[in-house]
């Protein structure tokens, strides 16, 4: 009995080193946390959005295609509408974005009757080929931007991020 | 574009392209009978404001609207308007409304008969709003040709 006896000496270090190893615990959990943070951080949604339109429906003819998606500003979230214009070049799918080179307003397939088989932008009379190309002496100075694709598992056209053009 | 900082370093600069101010004459009703019609007609108008921002993004600066109280007096307040608009880079110069009594004080004033979005799904607005912009397209362009 008296062999197991704590001398006040070691209980008091005894506490000490345990209170000691919580505070330090304390501290240091959250610094680590912090420093691995990047690491942890969940990627947001692949960033693919689904469209309603059958990739087996979609033509050599430009197509139209409206989808949605939310975007977060601040604490304020909307959804937002934008617009591609799809069309099949042999074996792949092309998604050319809309906005004008130029100042960035929207351009539509065949909309000047002069020019049926361009894009047209009703602004300044811009003008792209049917692979986004921008008809010189019209004043774009570059090829209209793509949109990634791929096609989802139930046969849906899914759209990605915009990337510069590819095909020009 | 619009009336804003960002956007306004970038039409300063390239006036020859953006030349045109899109300007909404809002009417604020405040009495309870007229008050939801003229919220709704506002609604409308700066929706599609918003719409025509968006397709003519490069030549276009959508204003801050110009309200009004019903029965004010609209020619001076007009006048001002369109004598600093003369004053100022924008070639062009287009008011829009919902408000029938514009037609009698200037017809070049672009009024648009007003559709309830009141009670529509997002998709059906933005279908509208499309079809009423498709409409605006030929009036403005006429606007640019002369």
């Amino acid at each position: 009995m008296s062999n197991n006896k704590v001398t006040r000496r070691q209980f008091l270090s005894y506490t000490l080193t345990g209170v000691g190893g919580f505070m330090a615990a304390g501290m240091l959990m959250p610094m680590v946390r912090f420093a691995i943070d990047p690491v942890l951080q969940k990627k947001d949604g692949a960033d693919f959005v689904l469209t309603d339109l059958p990739v087996a429906d979609i033509t050599e003819e430009p197509t139209r295609v409206d989808f949605n998606f939310e975007q977060i500003d601040a604490w304020y979230s909307s959804e937002v509408t934008s617009t591609a214009w799809v069309y099949r070049d042999g074996d792949t799918i092309v998604a050319l974005s809309p906005i004008c080179k130029h100042l960035g307003c929207t351009v539509g397939w065949a909309t000047d009757s002069a020019h049926p088989n361009r894009f047209f932008c009703a602004c300044h009379a811009g003008l792209y080929e049917k692979n986004g190309k921008n008809v010189p002496g019209t004043p774009p100075r570059g090829p209209l931007d793509m949109y990634e694709v791929r096609e989802s598992a139930d046969g849906l056209l899914e759209l990605g991020p915009v990337v510069p053009n590819t095909l020009v | 574009m619009f009336y804003n900082g960002k956007d306004s370093t970038q039409f300063l600069q390239q006036t020859e392209f953006i030349d045109t101010a899109l300007v909404p004459l809002i009417s604020i009703g405040l009495k309870k009978e007229t008050l939801h019609n003229a919220a709704s007609q506002s609604d409308y108008v700066l929706s599609l404001v918003n719409a025509l921002e968006n397709q003519f993004k490069g030549r276009v600066v959508a204003f801050p609207s110009f309200c009004y109280v019903e029965g004010q007096e609209k020619e001076d307040l007009y006048s001002n308007w369109k004598l600093a608009f003369e004053n100022s880079p924008f070639k062009h110069v287009l008011f829009i409304t919902g408000d029938s009594e514009w037609l009698a004080i200037d017809d070049s004033v672009l009024w648009t008969p007003t559709i309830p979005l009141d009670s529509m799904d997002a998709k059906m607005k933005i279908k509208i709003l499309d079809d009423q912009v498709r409409q605006i397209i030929p009036r403005i362009a006429e606007k640019w040709s002369t």
